[in-house]
């Protein structure tokens, strides 16, 4: 049996050890907002957090979660600056691909509050979006940066369950 | 060249009456079921027995909700607001209480299709009318609730109000008593307002389907779940056609946990030719029971097949004065020919390519009482539904498919053959099943755009002017393998002709001698299932067309841009029709001009930089969407590379519905035609795309983007498509750019830097020698 927090819940699986994470997620805890896309990490579709890294899912063996902490779309709980800057900036068309672009820029702004044009293409280059609705990707992850001075934490059930936004 | 009329007249809501009635508590507006007269004579008794056959139709309730349905697929073009916006603003509805409802296949619905970039354009003046009518209906009525007369009274953002007195459309609702039937003749004859009299249209607004697309609520295919339902992977043969299975080993299969055995797929309707797929508890163990199983084949001879062998017998099609069908046939091009000063000739080619939506096709199905229910995203239900009905051997009425959010759709989702495996798959093992290709399943099974050839020839006289042009071109034709019907009479009658293969060649230039053959390449034809991919025929005709009017433009020493404008008279057929193509070809130049001074053409630019142009009239003449753009770029002479730093363009779509959505599909459109451009091209080995995922794939990212400056023009003129133009010219302005920084002229699409770096070794040896 493997162990681990997910969105601030402890949560327990038996699938087979090998299994991606991707699909523990999205069938065994039914939270679909993470998606499917290329099966090979290499569109960025299935990005969530593994205690604070943006990891691809869908191919994570779910053994190497064990007592450690996920973070999906859903765990940021509609509360993330970059949540609302994706709606002002009006980022998605098809939004297939919009969950793992926000999991991955999230990590970005944990780190660094003020990204230069260049840091956030080198952080956000191994996301695909097929839409192409890059500049407006672009737009919305400095809108959110300038929405706050600060580097924003994502939700990190090891600070006394206290979420900091 | 009105060759899309028998499509149009299927969609259209032409000559229908528009009925109003109350219904239960809520007040309902639809068309009604039958054209003209023959209709049922009370609107509440039709609206309440369901007699109604609207692509939209809407509701009011008690509380003043506006409920409107719409019957378009939602793929990232925002549709269901831009139509929402069309209703509310000739309701006169409080926009807050707007909602949209994306509905099921019932035959209510009418012909549903979303793609050809014609949602808006088709539905513009029927959903003006029915808000039209809508807001007379509740104009009276509150009227006569407030005890006033009708024209003392206006209805503003959900009331209607008379002097002092106003009443909101909730209570005329739940006070009120519907039964009213506009005729045809009444309905036309309703007051449409003008341009600045619009409260919505025109206006920025937020799309109503991004919020769900920012925290994971969004639902896609995908995302269905229904009880009792096991996972599913096919097992997509080594080509499209005639394989045929001789032996079936699970035997490395069987071991893996949560394994359930597979399925050979029988389909009467030949959609699946040799498949089977693989049953589990999980979708993980599908996968892996997949990539255990094997399947042994009676290979089809197309599994032999390479996109050399194609684009050769294109090349020979297009040399062959015999070969396919006239589309084009204006003067005398041969004697053209023979008074010519110069002959110039040019061939082009494009690549394979893969649509690739994000989200992988799939299909949830479950049989409930005799009825199959389909879970999925499918742009093209009517032409998916006989499909399924015959794969099954039912009728459609045993079939409802429902619809959620398409993860991409770029013209993919049209056909749903990749619903096929999954209601046989249902079938055969008596369960509900959640059929998910993987990526790769999902691209060897995907109809890509043909590989294509153009050949031209053009005459110029001793005046240094263009005196005609012969064009002809082979492709595979999606249209002629998955909806026959649409394909129309050739003008020598030889034949028919994919209009959605052809759009593009007959372009709005005037040329005394134009002659068009359009020529289906068998050899693709049989080899894999061409598809319907973003832009279409225009994606790939217009590359021909606008590289070959620079090359011409350089031969003849005039700049790309004078030379075009001469060409854009506005003449003879090119005057345009009223009201779809009013101004004609004037407006193309219009559009031209203007991109002229925004682009700063003509300025100073860098070392190994260059401008090009290119023009468009979008998907069909009987629909132009008038695009001019400049690329700028430049080009490493040492290894190739082509970086383009700006885009401009200026975009004459008539009225402009929903601003930002507009915005939003041209850029992505652009970029779309910057990655086709120079990022993918997917070849065909052995009968089958040979890149099948992002490894080898590899589509525009985030680091490739140039600057992009789109303008549109303000237009009172009626609203015509968005969704694929912004595709269609940027490669031909990429390549004359590179032509205009480099000297090196290239001629087939994708553009690889090895071009480049072979094109500039030549010609330096060739200096040598």
């Amino acid at each position: 049996m493997i162990e681990f927090i997910l969105n601030g819940k402890k949560v327990s699986t038996k699938v087979p050890d090998d299994t991606p994470l991707l699909w523990v997620i999205r069938d065994e805890f039914h939270l679909k907002g993470t998606k499917f896309g290329c099966g090979i990490s290499m569109c960025g579709a299935c990005t969530v957090h593994i205690d604070g890294d943006p990891v691809r899912a869908c191919k994570y063996p779910v053994k190497l979660v064990n007592k450690k902490q996920i973070t999906t779309i859903e765990g940021l709980n509609n509360e993330h600056p970059l949540q609302e800057a994706w709606i002002k900036e009006q980022v998605p068309q098809c939004g297939y691909c919009q969950s793992g672009q926000i999991m991955q820029a999230a990590t970005l702004l944990a780190s660094n509050k003020d990204p230069s044009e260049k840091e956030i293409v080198a952080h956000m280059s191994n996301n695909l979006c097929r839409c192409m609705a890059y500049s407006r990707i672009k737009k919305a992850i400095k809108t959110a940066a300038n929405s706050t001075s600060e580097t924003v934490s994502i939700f990190d059930p090891a600070l006394n369950g206290q979420k900091e936004i | 060249m009105n060759n899309l009329n028998g499509i149009k007249d299927k969609i259209q809501l032409s000559r229908r009456n528009f009925l109003v009635g109350s219904v239960g508590a809520s007040l309902l507006m639809a068309f009604s079921v039958l054209p003209g007269k023959s209709m049922a004579e009370n609107a509440k008794k039709a609206l309440a027995g369901k007699i109604f056959s609207p692509n939209v139709w809407f509701e009011i309730n008690e509380r003043g909700e506006v409920l409107i349905n719409i019957a378009k697929a939602e793929i990232g073009q925002h549709i269901g607001t831009a139509l929402a916006r069309i209703v509310a603003d000739e309701l006169g509805a409080d926009w807050s209480k707007v909602r949209i409802v994306h509905v099921d296949t019932d035959p209510k619905w009418g012909y549903m299709v979303t793609g050809g970039s014609w949602s808006v354009f088709h539905s513009f003046t029927p959903l003006s009318q029915a808000g039209a009518a809508g807001r007379i209906a509740l104009l009276e009525a509150g009227a006569v609730l407030l005890g006033k007369n009708g024209n003392e009274c206006e209805v503003i953002n959900g009331y209607v109000k008379c002097g002092e007195k106003s009443i909101s459309f909730g209570d005329i609702v739940s006070k009120g008593q519907f039964n009213r039937i506009f005729t045809v003749e009444e309905l036309a004859a309703l007051p449409i307002k003008s341009g600045k009299n619009r409260q919505f249209i025109g206006k920025d607004t937020m799309a109503l389907d991004i919020p769900s697309k920012t925290n994971g609520t969004a639902k896609y295919g995908i995302d269905v779940e229904v009880d009792g339902m096991v996972y599913a992977r096919p097992i997509v043969p080594p080509s499209r056609y005639g394989n045929s299975i001789t032996k079936v080993n699970d035997k490395k299969a069987v071991n893996i946990p949560g394994y359930l055995g597979y399925e050979i797929l029988n389909d009467p309707s030949e959609t699946l030719q040799g498949w089977v797929c693989v049953l589990a508890t999980s979708y993980y163990s599908a996968i892996k029971a997949g990539d255990a199983i094997v399947v042994s084949y009676k290979k089809s001879p197309a599994t032999k097949v390479s996109e050399e062998q194609i684009q050769i017998e294109g090349e020979k099609l297009t040399r062959d004065k015999n070969a396919g069908n006239l589309f084009v046939d204006d003067g005398n091009v041969e004697q053209a020919t023979l008074e010519a000063k110069i002959n110039l000739e040019a061939s082009y080619r494009t690549a394979s390519l893969l649509h690739f939506p994000l989200e992988p096709v799939n299909a949830t199905v479950e049989f409930i009482d005799d009825v199959c229910h389909i879970h999925t995203g499918n742009q093209w239900q009517s032409l998916t539904m006989p499909l399924i009905a015959k794969a099954l051997n039912v009728t459609q009425e045993k079939i409802v498919m429902h619809q959620y959010y398409l993860g991409g759709g770029f013209g993919r989702r049209l056909f749903g053959d990749y619903i096929i495996p999954a209601v046989l798959t249902a079938k055969a093992y008596g369960k509900p099943i959640k059929m998910v290709f993987t990526r790769e399943d999902d691209s060897r099974f995907s109809p890509p755009r043909s590989p294509s050839v153009q050949l031209f020839n053009a005459s110029v006289d001793a005046k240094n002017n263009v005196t005609g042009i012969e064009h002809a071109f082979a492709a595979g034709w999606p249209t002629l393998s998955m909806a026959p019907q649409f394909m129309f009479e050739s003008l020598d009658k030889k034949g028919k002709i994919d209009p959605f293969s052809s759009n593009g060649a007959d372009h709005w230039y005037t040329l005394d001698n134009h002659r068009v053959r359009a020529i289906n390449n068998k050899l693709a034809q049989d080899t894999f299932l061409p598809g319907w991919l973003r832009s279409v025929g225009p994606g790939w005709l217009c590359w021909g067309v606008e590289s070959f009017m620079d090359e011409i433009a350089i031969a003849t020493n005039k700049d790309p841009i004078d030379f075009r404008l001469s060409l854009l008279d506005g003449r003879g057929k090119n005057a345009g029709t009223a009201p779809v193509s009013n101004h004609g070809a004037l407006r193309l130049a219009n559009v031209l001009k203007k991109v002229r001074s925004q682009s700063n053409w003509g300025g100073e630019l860098g070392e190994n930089e260059g401008m090009g142009v290119a023009i468009t009239y979008g998907q069909e003449r009987t629909m132009p969407t008038w695009i001019a753009c400049v690329a700028h770029v430049h080009v490493n002479k040492s290894n190739g590379k082509v970086t383009v730093k700006k885009l401009s363009l200026t975009v004459d779509c008539g009225t402009v519905i929903h601003p930002d959505g507009a915005l939003a599909q041209v850029e992505g459109g652009v970029l779309w035609g910057l990655s086709l451009a120079l990022h993918e091209g997917n070849e065909i080995k052995k009968g089958q795309i040979s890149k099948t995922n992002l490894d080898t794939y590899t589509p525009l990212r985030m680091g490739d983007v140039p600057e992009l400056d789109i303008q549109f023009i303000e237009s009172d003129e009626i609203s015509v498509g968005l969704g694929e133009p912004g595709v269609v010219t940027v490669a031909p302005a990429i390549a004359n750019a590179i032509a205009q920084a480099t000297g090196v002229r290239l001629r087939s699409l994708p553009m690889r830097p090895d071009d480049i770096i072979q094109f500039l070794k030549e010609r330096e040896s060739n200096k040598i020698g």
